[in-house]
């Protein structure tokens, strides 16, 4: 295998690929970044096994062949090269030369065979949808997944695909992100729990404009641009029954201004526990109050103008589940409906001119008495 | 010289009867405890086949006269209380008038004394008679020479164990004698061969040294702390250290030694969580009470007392040695506090710091030793170093106040840091378990832990012997946070989980919590509610290869800084490990 690219198409190829190497590994070869020639130039490959990532870039191919390179060593290296054309050149099955200018690095990798095969993902009836549109839903909900071991569904988002719609949900049981946009002309209905590190690749990888390819294997699913594709393994199902636990009849309703709750939330959270984060909020007419007490270290209160006019609740909450919501708000007002001390509270924008629907669950932090 | 009388039979009759010399190192005890009555700063012991043939104590106390001298072997003849009301909060170790007549009944003693001004006498006995009295010369004090004793009680010369440990036992004795008596210089010999020479010492510490050596001396954690009018004062081992030694245990009520296994469980029950289930501490603790609510004349060896109210002494024990491990570890373990400077300081030179040690002076060096004038040095000096409100204050601080060093994560196990005198690593499971044991067991206490609601209620499949456990326990789940039902079988429905911390995953801690419950359900336990705070805490602690961000690191730090006990989890295995410089140095070579 000989080629020659440029330093730019050699950084943006690794620059792709690297976030999928594992920082450690048991299998050497997943350390490593694959590189073989295409017709039009190179591919680059890299897998932790949940996810695989491939990008094609332009090169000039003098013969064609395949070798895997140590992924850290190579992406140090680009970085460092001066602006000239990249000469990479294999000879046998592991060794690498690399001229660029007067510099010139030999390096040793693995054969090629040795890197695992990508997941059998067949493209022929893939949907297509907007990256954009992936994109905002992505950024909106993923946030909200768990990261407890013992709830392996709950470590992914569910992705519901229907023919007017799609929909992300994320939810670690304490609080939940909903989002939704209309599509139009999708094909069937389909539930996909996809682990977030994948979704984070999707949102990163893709420019926005572009049409991606997007159909499912056995446990995998492949996401596909021109040139670049994205595996991943698909978590199973059931996702819990979401929607049951979204309330209906929560009678208090609370227009606030975003950046007012945000700014009292967090005065609140410096003194709230490190460790539970509890925050007091009262709703009163006109009126929302904050309170915080952590033993060994003190108390705080703070409150501002809302509109409420239901009965006087108090409620408490995990400040940093409040915020987290609150980041993700597109609107200047928020609106908070509660029902009672115990039950959940939703969490929307308000106001919003926009296709898209937001919706955000919090259960409350009680302290047991 | 106080002048000795005879006690009226109805003073006599008030104190505490019994057998006075059971063996030979009864004798020694009583024979040193007159000498130290006397005023004695040195007393030589000479001991021979373990006491049989030959026990002498020689004193340089205040001595008998010619009058006196054969008064003292008479029954009830004392010179150290007149009436049944000087027993309240007597200072000598003597009162009854009981122990030489007790000896010569069984021995042939012959006691020679003088009070330093004209002749000295000499009286001789023979199993309890007075044979002789004639004058003898002698430098001011008292020598006591009991030969063959029990030759004429064979019942109890049967009962004697062999010289070697007749010897152990007299060596015991002398050595409490002496832990208590640090004023005076003491020498013990056996077969013409010195076991003990210890000179007048000015701590406990020092004493202590004298006896086993410095290294184990140094090792010990000062004790200091009154509550009301109780005071406690001594050493303890560290709980790292327990186990690895034979276990010691010396206790003094108001100077005097005392057995009392109500006051050694108060100051063990201070060690509960920090040391293995069944390794039991090394102890030296010296109470001081008044002495209208102690009585001392409950035992006829004068080796028990008995408290008017012994609750609060126990409680005061217990403070007194949590306070000595929860101070030592915070102010030992954690990143010096600057005096002035308020706020984050970046970590100063090494050498700069070293030049002005951070860590409070030790208490007792070895010129400390040499040092001390001559007179009386009591426990005192052992508080003097550390003001015992500084230590409260400690102890006390609020986690604002916590100076976090740079910390890094090393081998996603251990938090590291640079202090003045070496690294130190914090084991990030072990400290967590810690901090979540101290706060659920506060929980527990007091209410007010914060339960989480959930969106979809956790269906939890049990186990038979699980369920059960969880019966057991419900009422104690329930105020750890967890809001849970039976689901019939043995299912239960959680609809709120307890939120120690952002990474805590409820349903496991759960299940591992009821596993580990089941598992050791015969084993040794505290109280319930400690177990279950204990096991809990450990299932919800971050794990080893947890990698933690900056800012959880900085939590924990400040979190385990502020727990009473950080150095050590729930299982007693150290959180924290020094690596000093000079251990660094001389592994580098660069000693
Ligand atoms: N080494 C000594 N130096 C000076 N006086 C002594 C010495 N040993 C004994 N005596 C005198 O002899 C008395 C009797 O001693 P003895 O030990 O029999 O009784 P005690 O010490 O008064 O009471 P106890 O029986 O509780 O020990 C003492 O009260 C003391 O006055
Ligand atoms: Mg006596």
């Amino acid at each position: 295998m000989r080629f020659t690219i440029t330093r730019e198409k050699l950084q943006e190829g690794l620059s792709a690929v690297g976030a999928s190497i594992p920082s450690k590994t048991t299998l050497p070869v997943l350390a490593n970044i694959l590189v073989e020639t295409t017709d039009k130039g190179i591919r680059l490959s890299g897998t932790d096994l949940d996810i695989a990532v491939a990008t094609e870039v332009a090169a000039d191919v003098d013969s064609p062949g395949g070798i895997t390179i140590p992924a850290k060593k190579l992406i140090e290296i680009a970085r460092e090269l001066p602006p000239n054309p990249v000469k990479v050149a294999s000879s046998g099955d592991q060794r690498i030369t690399l001229e660029c200018g007067r510099s010139k690095f030999k390096l040793l990798g693995l054969p090629k065979d040795e890197f695992p095969a990508f997941p059998a993902v067949k493209f022929a009836n893939a949907l297509r949808i907007k990256s954009g549109e992936l994109q905002q839903l992505i950024s909106h909900v993923a946030f909200a997944v768990s990261t407890e071991e013992s709830r392996p569904i709950l470590n992914g988002v569910l992705w519901e695909l229907r023919a007017d719609r799609m929909r992300m949900v994320a939810t670690n049981g304490h609080r939940l992100a909903k989002m939704e946009l209309p599509v139009n002309g999708g094909g069937g209905s389909q539930d996909l729990i996809v682990p977030p590190k994948a979704l984070e690749q999707i949102r990163r990888l893709f420019p926005a404009e572009e049409e991606l390819e997007i159909a499912k294997g056995e446990n995998h699913l492949g996401f596909r641009s021109p040139l670049t594709s994205v595996f991943t393994r698909l978590i199973e199902g059931p996702y819990p029954n979401y929607e049951q636990v979204i309330p209906k009849d929560n009678d208090k309703v609370c227009i606030a201004d975003k950046a007012l709750l945000t700014s009292a939330i967090k005065r609140m959270s410096v003194i709230a526990s490190d460790q539970t984060h509890r925050i007091k909020l009262s709703f009163n007419a006109g009126m929302l109050k904050f309170a915080v007490q952590t033993p060994d270290l003190g108390e705080a209160q703070d409150e501002i103008p809302v509109r409420f006019d239901g009965d006087p609740i108090d409620i408490g909450f995990n400040a940093s589940y409040l915020l987290e919501v609150l980041r993700f708000i597109p609107t200047d007002e928020v609106k908070l409906t509660l029902k009672a001390p115990e039950r959940a509270a939703t969490i929307e924008p308000e106001a919003w001119k926009d296709p898209a629907a937001f919706l955000a669950l919090v259960m409350p932090l009680r302290l047991v008495d | 010289m106080p002048r000795i009388a005879v006690l009226a039979s109805a003073v006599a009759d008030q104190i505490a009867a019994g057998e006075v010399v059971e063996r030979p190192a009864s004798v020694v005890k009583e024979l040193v405890e007159n000498a130290l009555d006397a005023g004695a700063s040195t007393v030589e012991i000479v001991v021979e086949d373990g006491g049989r043939t030959l026990v002498r104590v020689a004193d340089d106390g205040h001595g008998m006269d010619r009058e006196d001298a054969p008064l003292a072997l008479a029954r009830h003849a004392t010179s150290k209380i007149r009436a049944a009301g000087d027993l309240v909060g007597v200072a000598s170790f003597g009162f009854r008038g009981e122990a030489l007549p007790a000896i010569a009944s069984v021995s042939q003693l012959v006691l020679e004394t003088s009070t330093g001004d004209g002749e000295g006498t000499r009286v001789v006995a023979s199993a309890g008679t007075i044979e002789r009295v004639e004058p003898a010369a002698r430098r001011r004090g008292t020598t006591v020479s009991v030969r063959q004793l029990f030759a004429n009680a064979p019942a109890r010369l049967a009962f004697l164990k062999g010289s070697r440990s007749e010897w152990r036992a007299i060596a015991d004795v002398v050595t409490t004698i002496a832990l208590g008596r640090r004023d005076v210089r003491i020498v013990l010999s056996h077969d013409g061969k010195e076991a003990l020479a210890l000179p007048p010492a000015s701590s406990l510490q020092a004493r202590i040294g004298a006896v086993w050596g410095g290294a184990f001396a140094e090792r010990l954690l000062a004790v200091e702390h009154a509550h009301g009018p109780t005071n406690v004062r001594g050493l303890v081992e560290r709980p790292a250290d327990v186990g690895t030694a034979s276990r010691r245990v010396h206790l003094a009520v108001n100077g005097r030694a005392v057995r009392d296994a109500g006051l050694v469980r108060a100051a063990e029950a201070a060690y509960r969580s920090t040391i293995p289930a069944g390794t039991r501490p090394t102890l030296f603790l010296e109470l001081t009470v008044p002495p209208d609510l102690v009585d001392v004349n409950v035992h006829p060896a004068k080796a028990e007392v008995r408290f008017r109210d012994r609750w609060p002494v126990e409680r005061t024990v217990e403070e007194a040695v949590r306070h000595a491990l929860g101070t030592f570890e915070a102010g030992a373990w954690f990143a010096p506090r600057p005096a002035a400077t308020p706020g984050w300081a970046p970590m100063p030179e090494r050498a700069l710091l070293a030049a002005a040690p951070a860590a409070p002076v030790p208490l007792f060096d070895d010129d400390a030793e040499a040092a001390a004038p001559g007179g009386v040095a009591t426990a005192a000096a052992a508080g003097a170093a550390v003001p015992p409100d500084a230590a409260e204050e400690l102890a006390q601080r609020p986690p604002a106040e916590v100076l976090v060093p740079p910390l890094v994560q090393v081998g996603r196990t251990y938090l590291m840091f640079e202090r003045a005198d070496g690294l130190v690593l914090i084991d990030q499971h072990s400290a967590h378990e810690r901090i979540l044991y101290e706060r659920f067991l506060r929980q527990l206490a007091s209410g007010h832990a914060p339960s989480q609601q959930l969106l979809f209620p956790l269906t939890v499949h049990l186990g038979p012997a699980e369920a059960e456990a969880f019966e057991q326990h419900a009422a104690l789940f329930a105020q750890l946070g967890y809001r849970a039902e039976g689901f019939g079988g043995h299912t239960v429905l959680v609809s709120a989980v307890p939120a120690p911390h952002p990474r805590f995953d409820a349903e496991q801690c759960l299940r591992d919590t009821l596993a580990q419950l089941t598992a050791d359900r015969f084993a040794a336990t505290p109280a319930r509610h400690e177990r279950l705070a204990a096991t809990i805490a450990c299932k919800a602690a971050v794990k080893a290869g947890d990698a933690l961000s900056a800012d959880e690191m900085r939590a924990l730090y400040v979190a385990l800084a502020t727990t009473e006990l950080p150095a050590h989890d729930v299982h007693g295995r150290s959180t924290v490990v020094h690596l000093r410089w000079d251990e660094i140095d001389r592994r580098f070579g660069r000693a």
